[in-house]
C-alpha cells in the first residue's frame, strides 16, 4: 500500500517536473531568440567581417558539400525536381479531364504560392540550417563558445545573430534561383517530355503569373529563413553530450525548424491571400 | 555497402532485437513531428486549391484535390522529411559516434559483422516506419483538410467526402506506400553509410549528420519525380 502510493507519488512528481521543464525550455528558447534579435545590431556594427564570411560560406557551402556546388546548387536542384513534379503530376491529372493546356497555369500558380517556398524552406533547413547547428554544436562541445565569452566577445551576437543576418541575406539570391529552376523544370517537362507546344504553355503561364504573388512568396521565403536560422542556432548553441549529442541536436533542429517553417508559410498565406484568395480567373 | 546490406538482409541470423528497438526508436522520435508537419502542409495545399476551385465555382470538389495531393505527394514527402530529419540523423550520429570510438572495429574483431548486426536492422526499421507513418500522414492530412475546408472555407462536408475517391483510387495509395518505403530505405542506407564512413573526430560526426540530411533530401526529391512518373503511367 505504502509502496504503491510511493510510486504514484513519484510518477506525479516526475510528471510535474516534466511539464515544468517543458515550460522552462520554451522560456529559455524565447530568451535566446530575444537576445539573438538584439544582437543583430551588434553583429552588423562590430562583426561585419564575420557576417560577410558567413554569407560567402552559406552561399557556396563548406567541406564536402562545396564539391557538389554548395547551397545554391542544392536548393536549385531540389526545386528543379519539384518543378518537374508539377509537370508530371499536373500534366497527367489535367489530361484526365482534358485540360492539359492548363499545365502552364499550374506552374505559375502552384509553384509560386506553394511548392517553391516550401521546397526552398526544406532545402534551407537541410543545408544552411543543419550546417549552422553542426558548426555551433561542435564549437559548444569543444568549449570554444565558452572561450569566446572569456576573451570578451559577445558569443550570441558573434555566432548566432551573424548567422541569422547572413541567412536572411543569402535567401534572396537563393530563392531567385529556386523559383527560376522550378519554372524551367515545369516548362521543360511539359513541353519536351510530354510534347505540349511551347506557345500554349507560355500563354497560360504568362497569363496567370501574378507579380504580386511572386513578391509575397519572396516574403515567405525570407520569413522562413529567419525562423529556420533562429531555431538552428538555438539548438547548435545548446548542444551537449559529446559528438552524438551534436548529431541529435541537428536532428531535433531540422525537425523543429521544418514544423515552424511550415506553420509560418501557412500563416503568411492565410494572412496574404485571405478568404477571397486574391485570384481572378478572368485575368 | 548498399549491396552488402542487401546480401546481409537475407542471411540469418537476423538481429530481431535490434530491429524492434530501432523501429520503436524511429517511430517514437518521428510520430509527433510527422503529424505536426502533415497538418500545415495539407492546410496550405487545400487552401491554395480551394481558392482555385471557388473561382471555378467547383468548391464541392475540394475533397478531390485534398485526396490527390495528400495521398500522392504530401504523404510520402512529409514522412520522409521527418524520417530523414529525425530518424536518419539520430542513426547517423549514433553510428558515427561508435565509429570514431572504434567500436565497429571491436565488433569485427569479435567476429560480428557490423553491417549485419547494426546496419540491416536500422535500414529495415527506417523502411517499416516510413511505410506506417505515411499511412497516418494521409489520414491526418485528409482529416486536417476536411476540418479546414468545412469550417473555414464553408465547403459542404458531404461533397468533400464524396469527392475524396473521385480521382484517387487504391492504385494511387499503393504507389504512395511504395514511394514511402523506397524513401525510408534510401534514408536508412544513406544515414548508415555516412555514419560508418565518418572520420575526423567529433567535428566529423556533425558534418556527417549534416551531409546525411542534405543527401537524403536530394535523394528523396529525385526518387519522388521518378516514382511519380512511373506511378502515373502505371495507374493511368
Amino acid at each position: 500500500m505504502t509502496a504503491r502510493s510511493m510510486t504514484g507519488h513519484l510518477r506525479l512528481r516526475r510528471f510535474i517536473d516534466d511539464s515544468v521543464d517543458g515550460w522552462n525550455r520554451i522560456g529559455r528558447q524565447t530568451k535566446f531568440y530575444g537576445r539573438t534579435l538584439r544582437g543583430i545590431w551588434d553583429a552588423l556594427v562590430f562583426y561585419p567581417g564575420e557576417v560577410i564570411r558567413l554569407i560567402a560560406q552559406m552561399g557556396l557551402g563548406a567541406g564536402a558539400l562545396a564539391v557538389i556546388g554548395g547551397t545554391i546548387a542544392i536548393v536549385g536542384f531540389l526545386t528543379l525536381s519539384t518543378g518537374a513534379l508539377v509537370a508530371v503530376q499536373g500534366y497527367n491529372q489535367f489530361s484526365t479531364v482534358g485540360v492539359e493546356a492548363l499545365t502552364g497555369f499550374a506552374s505559375a500558380f502552384f509553384n509560386v504560392r506553394l511548392i517553391a517556398p516550401l521546397t526552398a524552406g526544406v532545402g534551407m533547413a537541410a543545408t544552411i540550417g543543419a550546417g549552422a547547428t553542426a558548426q555551433l554544436g561542435a564549437m559548444r562541445i569543444n568549449e570554444e563558445i565558452d572561450a569566446l565569452e572569456v576573451i570578451g566577445i559577445r558569443a550570441i551576437a558573434y555566432l548566432a545573430s551573424s548567422r541569422v543576418v547572413a541567412g536572411i541575406i543569402v535567401v534572396v539570391p537563393l530563392y531567385c534561383v529556386a523559383v527560376l529552376m522550378s519554372f524551367l523544370a515545369a516548362r521543360f517537362g511539359t513541353t519536351y517530355i510530354y510534347g505540349q507546344s511551347t506557345g500554349v504553355y507560355d500563354h497560360y503561364f504568362r497569363t496567370f503569373l501574378n507579380p504580386t504573388d511572386l513578391l509575397w512568396s519572396f516574403l515567405q521565403a525570407v520569413a522562413m529563413a529567419f525562423v529556420i536560422m533562429l531555431v538552428h542556432t538555438f539548438y547548435g548553441f545548446t548542444a551537449h553530450g559529446g559528438p552524438a549529442g551534436v548529431g541529435e541536436a541537428v536532428g531535433r533542429a531540422v525537425r523543429t525548424s521544418l514544423i515552424v517553417a511550415a506553420l509560418v508559410t501557412v500563416m503568411i498565406s492565410l494572412a496574404v491571400y485571405g478568404q477571397s484568395g486574391n485570384f481572378n480567373l478572368s485575368g | 555497402m548498399a549491396l552488402d546490406t542487401f546480401v546481409a538482409m537475407f542471411r540469418p541470423p537476423f538481429a530481431w532485437r535490434e530491429f524492434i528497438l530501432q523501429s520503436w526508436f524511429v517511430a517514437r522520435v518521428s510520430i509527433v513531428p510527422t503529424l505536426m508537419l502533415a497538418i500545415p502542409f495539407t492546410v496550405l495545399l487545400v487552401f491554395t486549391f480551394n481558392v482555385l476551385l471557388v473561382e471555378f465555382g467547383a468548391a464541392d470538389f475540394s475533397g478531390t484535390g485534398a485526396a490527390i495531393g495528400t495521398v500522392t505527394q504530401i504523404g510520402p514527402i512529409v514522412t520522409v522529411l521527418v524520417v530523414a530529419g529525425a530518424g536518419a540523423t539520430a542513426m547517423c550520429a549514433d553510428l558515427g559516434a561508435r565509429t570514431i570510438r572504434d567500436e565497429l572495429d571491436a565488433l569485427r574483431v569479435m567476429g560480428i559483422n557490423p553491417i549485419q548486426s547494426l546496419v540491416v536492422p536500422r535500414v529495415l526499421a527506417a523502411t517499416l516506419v516510413a511505410l506506417m507513418l505515411s499511412a497516418s500522414v494521409v489520414v491526418v492530412g485528409i482529416a486536417g483538410g476536411f476540418f479546414f475546408s468545412v469550417y473555414f472555407q464553408h465547403v459542404t462536408p458531404g461533397a468533400f467526402v464524396a469527392g475524396l475517391t473521385l480521382i484517387t483510387g487504391p492504385a494511387d495509395v499503393v504507389v504512395a506506400l511504395v514511394k514511402a518505403m523506397l524513401f525510408g530505405l534510401s534514408a536508412g542506407l544513406i544515414a548508415c553509410y555516412k555514419g560508418i564512413s565518418v572520420g575526423g573526430g567529433p567535428a566529423g560526426v556533425g558534418n556527417a549528420v549534416n551531409e546525411t540530411v542534405v543527401f537524403t533530401f536530394i535523394a528523396l526529391f529525385v526518387i519522388n519525380v521518378l516514382a511519380t512518373a512511373v506511378g502515373v503511367q502505371a495507374t493511368a
